[in-house]
């Protein structure tokens, strides 16, 4: 796997759109094995740095997870009918909508990775990415909220912690990402399948949650992707998602 | 088989109790005498103007300048914003500034370019309203922004890091359009206030000599210097009206570029253009009442005549802007999609839904119920209610058309209400910032432009036509 | 010899003037002699005078070329140096370029117009030069230089034509 570097000079000619149908790395999430049970929300957080907001700012709507757990239901309880659990992340989409409104490139599309990557540095805080997003999976530091020592000991050294006024979202683990590819680059060999787990993927107790190079027709995620209950989110909007849905069973939702 | 014509009873009516002197073009007064009224008017104050400078100032520095380091130092959670409310009331502030600077480009450069000689009292009040409504808008920019030490970055300049800015973005479309119009607007205020200046030097002692006499840059009038002066201005007022279009529809397409129900809209371009306009004019209404009521001798520039054609400008305005909402709010209604009629359910009977009905009633009731009437156009005091209103009325157009349309998003699990928290002072502050900077404008520059005033009245004429006087305008360019 | 003075007529209207300017023509003067100065734009034709030439316009249309070149290269030329790929779009977009090509085009031909009155018109200029305060009270100033011993016949043939004032002047700091 060459380096991110060479890689966008390669690609340079290329037109976006030649890599954007399929993806590169794809997630594939089950919502037939989702129990809902928040483990991957807790996972992310601690791995990605996320930082802890407070009763008052999650309550107004600014929670601080790039992996949330959607529930809808009807009715009042005991009789009450839900759908699937909807885990929502950033779905990385080939056509994303974030990027092209960000006046100073701090939400760009990476041309080695196919992915929509935050430039946490560059960003100025328009949060026009926020609004542009039909999955509304884009988080923003509304405030400053410090670790105090030595809580701040937690922190994972592999990822940057972010100021007030950053937006940020899920990364598909980039740093996991890179590190399975230099671990493979040093090994001589490719990344194999399953090397290269996310956080989100890595904590869930259903396996839920599969992970890989979905260009790549021989991984388990590639597969699962056809699989015939699949379904991407917004399909409509063309924003083509690297996240595949796969419709669940449940006897408590309205798929009966 | 005989045709007769029958005169119009009305008509003729008007015409006997009509003094043609009511007329600001067909009461000239010598040229000094006119300058001494400038002059008065702009040197004089009293202690109840004072008074509200102070009031104004105060409220400047607390709620716009306090409150905004409060808003740098903790960031943007003590705004209300949140998500999917992302752009909440600083937008709209940003809007709505953009709309009440309109008003003074359409004046001074649409009716000029139409010949609109009711224009020529007023353009320079218009502009000033158009160049501090602009730095309003600047300002609600920055308010916005989650870093806002780093807007530069915004700026296509090179650098060390080789990093430019992104010109797919509607902001940066946005940073262009305005820059443009605002370096724009603001030598198209200089330039038709330079021989007013020059006036205001050779009348003036003290420091105020010594500024006009820099800011006038030494113009004598002779020829050559009216020759370029307003050939320049030629150029300006052909120039900024298709600039004045492009940067509100650029405004909009802040919106209608963005994938949200309620906002990606091909009509917002032309409808954000019309409602610039419905509450610029309205806004100058206002200005203009404040003006004649507050400042000496300005009962004779400003007359009736100019509220009454204000009046029916605002009145067609209304109707154009009712019809571009009427387009932005059938096609949804008819063959929306789910997401989309849900959205207009939600104005129409959600929890923000009488800010919806006042909008309506503000913007169209109000100006349709009143300014029909003649007799009505030519009261100043209610055409400023009036103008009040429909400022009201716009305000939350657009308050509706941000935190309230962003609230319905195609992920129901991200709905939620917008409450304004911080953004409430300091958006009164930039009122007062708005008023303070106006009413301190009004005492340094002269607010008539005296000489354009004289230049209409040399071109207007009563001449004989079979029975009676009719007024002749000569063309003199 | 002795040299030219410099005269000032005062008049308080465009009739007047310009029987006064065509006084002054008969006399002998040339156009280059006078100078006129007015509180409102006249038309070179009004006054019988001969038609100002101005480059405003041509150093507007510079500008505008200018800022056309800085807005194309702000929309095709920075993504050649610094190629960032979003959302789907060509890194090339036309319409954008449109746009931006617009907008920079008009600063371009305003700004320069602007800074073309300030060039042609040696702006800002605060040497001594003929001027009176009356003519910001709309009154018209003719200056005009003529041999000291036409001086009596011009004023007389001024006055009669309807001049307020004919005096020798000074030129005057501002």
């Amino acid at each position: 796997m060459s380096h991110a570097h060479e890689h966008a000079h390669e690609h340079q000619d290329a037109t976006p759109k030649a890599l954007s149908a399929t993806g590169k790395w794809g997630m594939v999430i089950d919502q037939d094995l989702c129990t809902g049970c928040q483990a991957c929300v807790a996972a992310c957080a601690m791995e990605n740095n996320l930082s802890f907001i407070g009763e008052d700012d999650v309550a107004y709507g600014r929670s601080m997870q790039w992996i949330r757990i959607e529930r809808y239901w009807q009715g009042e309880y005991p009789k009450v009918s839900m759908t699937d659990y909807q885990p929502m992340m950033c779905q990385q989409c080939g056509n994303a909508p974030c990027e092209p409104v960000c006046p100073v490139y701090a939400s760009v599309h990476s041309a080695s990775e196919d992915l929509n990557v935050q430039v946490y540095n560059r960003c100025i805080g328009t949060r026009y990415c926020a609004n542009n997003c039909p999955y509304q999976v884009r988080e923003f530091n509304w405030r400053d909220w410090p670790l105090p020592e030595p809580m701040s000991n937690r922190l994972n050294p592999d990822v940057t912690v972010r100021q007030r006024g950053v937006m940020e979202k899920c990364t598909f683990c980039i740093q996991r990402i890179h590190t399975g590819e230099n671990t493979a680059a040093a090994a001589n060999r490719d990344v194999l399948d399953g090397e290269v787990v996310p956080a989100c993927a890595q904590a869930c107790p259903a396996n839920a949650i599969t992970f890989g190079r979905i260009d790549d027709p021989t991984t388990q995620v590639a597969q699962l992707a056809q699989d015939s209950r699949g379904y991407h989110q917004l399909e409509e909007m063309n924003t083509l998602p690297r996240v595949t849905y796969l419709k669940g069973g449940s006897k408590h939702g309205s798929n009966g | 088989m005989a045709v007769t014509a029958k005169a119009l009873p009305h008509a003729h009516a008007q015409e006997e109790h009509e003094d043609p002197r009511e007329h600001l073009m067909l009461d000239p007064r010598p040229r000094g005498e006119m300058n001494a009224m400038a002059m008065e008017a702009m040197l004089s104050t009293n202690w109840k103007f004072w008074l509200v400078i102070v009031i104004l100032a105060a409220t400047v520095a607390y709620c716009l300048f306090y409150e905004w380091g409060v808003l740098i130092f903790e960031g943007q959670g003590v705004a209300g914003v949140t998500r999917p409310d992302y752009w909440g009331v600083f937008l709209v502030d940003v809007v709505f500034w953009i709309g009440i600077s309109h008003a003074g480009t359409f004046i001074s450069a649409l009716l000029r370019v139409l010949k609109v000689e009711a224009r020529r009292p007023f353009t320079r009040a218009a502009e000033l309203m158009t160049t501090f409504g602009l730095v309003q808008a600047g300002i609600s920019v920055f308010l916005h922004l989650g870093r806002v030490w780093l807007t530069y970055w915004m700026i296509p300049l090179p650098n060390q890091r080789g990093l430019w800015p992104d010109f797919h973005s509607p902001l940066m479309w946005d940073f262009m359009a305005i820059t443009t119009y605002l370096l724009c607007s603001t030598m198209y205020l200089y330039m038709p206030l330079i021989p007013d200046l020059a006036m205001a030097r050779d009348r003036s002692t003290g420091w105020r000599k010594l500024l006009y006499r820099v800011m006038a840059l030494g113009f004598r009038g002779n020829e050559f210097q009216w020759k370029h002066l307003t050939t320049a201005m030629n150029i300006f007022a052909f120039a900024i009206i298709p600039v004045m279009f492009s940067v509100h529809t650029i405004v909009s397409w802040d919106f209608a570029m963005a994938s949200r129900p309620g906002w990606s809209s091909t009509v917002f371009g032309p409808y954000f253009v019309i409602g610039a306009l419905h509450s610029g004019i309205a806004a100058v209404l206002l200005v203009l009442f404040l003006i004649r009521s507050t400042m000496k001798h300005m009962d004779y520039f400003l007359r009736l005549e100019h509220f009454d054609f204000l009046g029916k400008l605002s009145l067609v305005i209304s109707m154009i802007w009712a019809y571009f909402y009427f387009n932005d709010y059938i096609v949804p209604w008819y063959g929306g999609g789910t997401i989309e009629k849900t959205l207009l359910d939600f104005l129409a009977r959600g929890p923000a839904s009488p800010l919806w009905y006042a909008m309506l009633f503000c913007n169209i009731v109000v100006p349709w119920a009143i300014l029909w009437n003649k007799n009505w156009r030519r009261k100043p005091w209610l055409l400023a209610l009036v103008g009040i209103a429909v400022n009201i009325g716009m305000y939350l157009e657009r308050y509706i058309i941000i935190p309230v349309t962003v609230t319905i998003t195609r992920d129901p699990f991200t709905w939620r209400l917008y409450h304004p928290a911080i953004e409430i002072p300091i958006t009164i502050g930039m009122f007062a910032l708005f008023l303070l900077l106006y009413m301190l404008a009004s005492r340094i520059i002269p607010l008539i432009p005296v000489w354009e005033v004289e230049e209409g009245q040399a071109a207007h004429s009563l001449r004989k036509l079979g029975k009676t006087e009719v007024v002749s305008l000569s063309e003199l360019e | 010899m002795s040299e030219n003075l410099t005269l000032l007529a005062l008049f308080s209207d465009v009739e007047p003037a310009s029987r006064g300017i065509e006084t002054l023509h008969e006399l002998g003067l040339e156009d280059k002699d006078i100078n006129v100065l007015s509180g409102i734009p006249l038309k070179n034709t009004i006054l019988g005078r001969p038609a100002a030439k101005t480059n405003v316009p041509r150093i507007g249309m510079l500008g505008a070329l200018l800022g056309l070149g800085l807005g194309l290269f702000f929309i095709q030329g920075i993504p050649l140096i610094y190629p960032l790929y979003v959302g789907g779009q060509s890194l090339f977009p036309i319409p954008p370029t449109l746009i931006i090509s617009f907008e920079m085009a008009m600063l371009g031909l305003m700004g320069f117009s602007f800074i073309g009155v300030f060039i042609e018109s040696r702006f800002p200029s605060f040497e001594p030069e003929n001027y009176v305060p009356e003519v910001s009270d709309g009154k018209i100033a003719v200056f005009f230089s003529c041999p000291p011993d036409l001086q009596n016949k011009a004023t007389g043939l001024l006055s009669t034509a309807g001049a307020e004032v004919v005096k020798p002047v000074e030129a005057q700091q501002l």
